[in-house]
């Protein structure tokens, strides 16, 4: 049954009988609403108690317009969301900045929501509020386990699939889809990173930041018995230079590089910076330009790019700023690569209230 | 019991559809080419046939890169130049 109506046709409100898992997961149903997990139902009182986590911001002001539904995310639609998904209210002011971050122009969310690619932004939580809230940066990061990092993950893509419109079909092309488009986020493991926090050195010098990073669900890349650097890295650069990633032909494209804190501990005892491991990874990481060539019809490539030989050899990204160093996870010997969607460029922003 | 909707609305700032034409005989057809494959071929063709049936001028081709939006002097081009526009292939 409905309630108030919004000049798009959609409803604001709803009348449910019950507040029963699968009463309002067949309600939301009928309207092509939800990810197909159940769902928390979004009563005032408990989309006041979100609210209240954000300090008496105002809860109808705009903090994005997402596209492709040009969707007004406000804080209180955030919230609805995050009670959606099981949120707690610490969460909130990373969700909030995340959808901030969302509606960066150089994100490029219309594209991202729009491409057949799977590609889904990759939310990483940095400095105090990942301990605060709850977030996991250690063992099985990625997940599952965390409630943090699961609830806030789904949130964005509730957001995403609700208020930017990117349903399956009418709002997001995705050929296969994929698991990333559920829940994506991360917390950076800054206690056990060697050079310090990503976000510091991404220019955001604040004591809790988020970054999303509009990419593929991450590649694993295992060394268990390298004693130098240059033999994990290697292993790394040959992840980074599948053919069939978007980042091939489009050079613009970056690279999220998650290690795990004992290869980065390697190579940060080998005197090797955060700098240092890109620097490398952008020599290694390379093709032949003829094979390049060979392979698309169509390369998006950097001017001086498109002057190189058939036999030269290419970085798989312009520039070695487009290689992105963070330690995620635990103990063991396992790190991994998050090839961007191609046209998109990740955002880092402060955490605000 | 009352819940939220999800969705909330859309901002008022969204463009509207433009008003669709109603003869195509004398009016200036254009074709933004965004770069799929087979895109410009698929696009010229219809365009050469729709000019053939009408009485239409096929007279600007512009491209685009398929992952974000034109740019200003493409789109400044074809607001110009021409009353309706070919464009939209995907994979």
């Amino acid at each position: 049954m409905m309630g108030s109506m919004t000049g798009n046709a959609l409803p604001l409100q709803l009348d449910v009988a019950d507040d029963d898992p699968d009463t309002l997961l067949a309600v939301y149903a009928e309207h092509g609403w939800g990810d197909g997990l159940p769902l928390i139902a979004p009563t005032e009182e408990r989309v006041q108690t979100m609210l209240a986590a954000l300090g008496g911001t105002d809860p109808d002001e705009v903090v994005a317009v997402l596209a492709p539904r040009l969707g007004e995310a406000t804080r209180r639609m955030i919230a609805v969301n995050a009670v959606l998904a099981g949120c707690e209210p610490q969460h909130m002011p990373v969700l909030v900045t995340a959808v901030r971050a969302l509606a960066a122009p150089a994100l490029n969310l219309r594209g991202v929501n729009a491409t057949t690619h799977p590609v889904a932004p990759l939310l990483v939580v940095h400095g105090e509020v990942a301990s605060s809230a709850g977030y996991n940066a250690g063992l099985g990061a990625f997940g599952p386990g965390n409630r943090a990092n699961a609830t806030t993950g789904r949130a964005l893509r509730l957001i995403l699939l609700h208020i930017a419109g990117a349903m399956p079909g009418p709002g997001d092309a995705s050929t296969q889809g994929g698991p990333a488009k559920y829940s994506y986020c991360v917390a950076e493991n800054t206690e056990e990173s060697p050079w310090g926090g990503y976000a510091h050195d991404a220019g955001v010098v604040t004591p809790s930041a988020v970054t999303l990073h509009c990419g593929e669900a991450p590649h694993n890349v295992h060394d268990m018995e390298s004693d130098n650097p240059a033999a994990v890295f290697d292993k790394i650069a040959s992840a980074m230079t599948s053919w069939g990633q978007n980042n091939a032909p489009i050079s613009q494209g970056e690279y999220f590089v998650a290690l795990c804190p004992e290869h980065a501990s390697l190579a940060a005892d080998a005197g090797w910076s955060r700098r240092d491991v890109a620097s490398y990874l952008f020599n290694r990481a390379t093709v032949r330009v003829g094979d390049a060539r060979g392979a698309f019809d169509l390369l998006a490539w950097a001017p001086w790019q498109q002057c190189l030989g058939d036999d030269d050899r290419i970085s798989m990204t312009e520039h070695p700023d487009n290689i992105k160093v963070l330690v995620v996870g635990g103990a063991g010997k396992h790190s991994s690569v998050i090839p961007s969607w191609g046209m998109t460029k990740s955002v880092t922003m402060a955490v605000e209230n | 019991m009352r819940i939220y909707a999800p969705a909330g609305e859309v901002s008022a700032s969204m463009n509207g559809r433009a008003v669709s034409l109603t003869a195509l005989a004398g009016k200036r057809i254009g074709v933004l080419d965004n770069r799929k494959p087979n895109a410009g071929l698929l696009l010229n063709r219809v365009a050469n046939q729709i000019c053939e049936r009408t009485g239409a001028e096929l007279v600007l081709i512009e491209s685009k890169n398929a992952a974000i939006a034109a740019p200003d002097e493409v789109m400044g081009r074809l607001t110009k130049e021409v009353e309706l526009v070919l464009t939209g292939s995907a994979d």
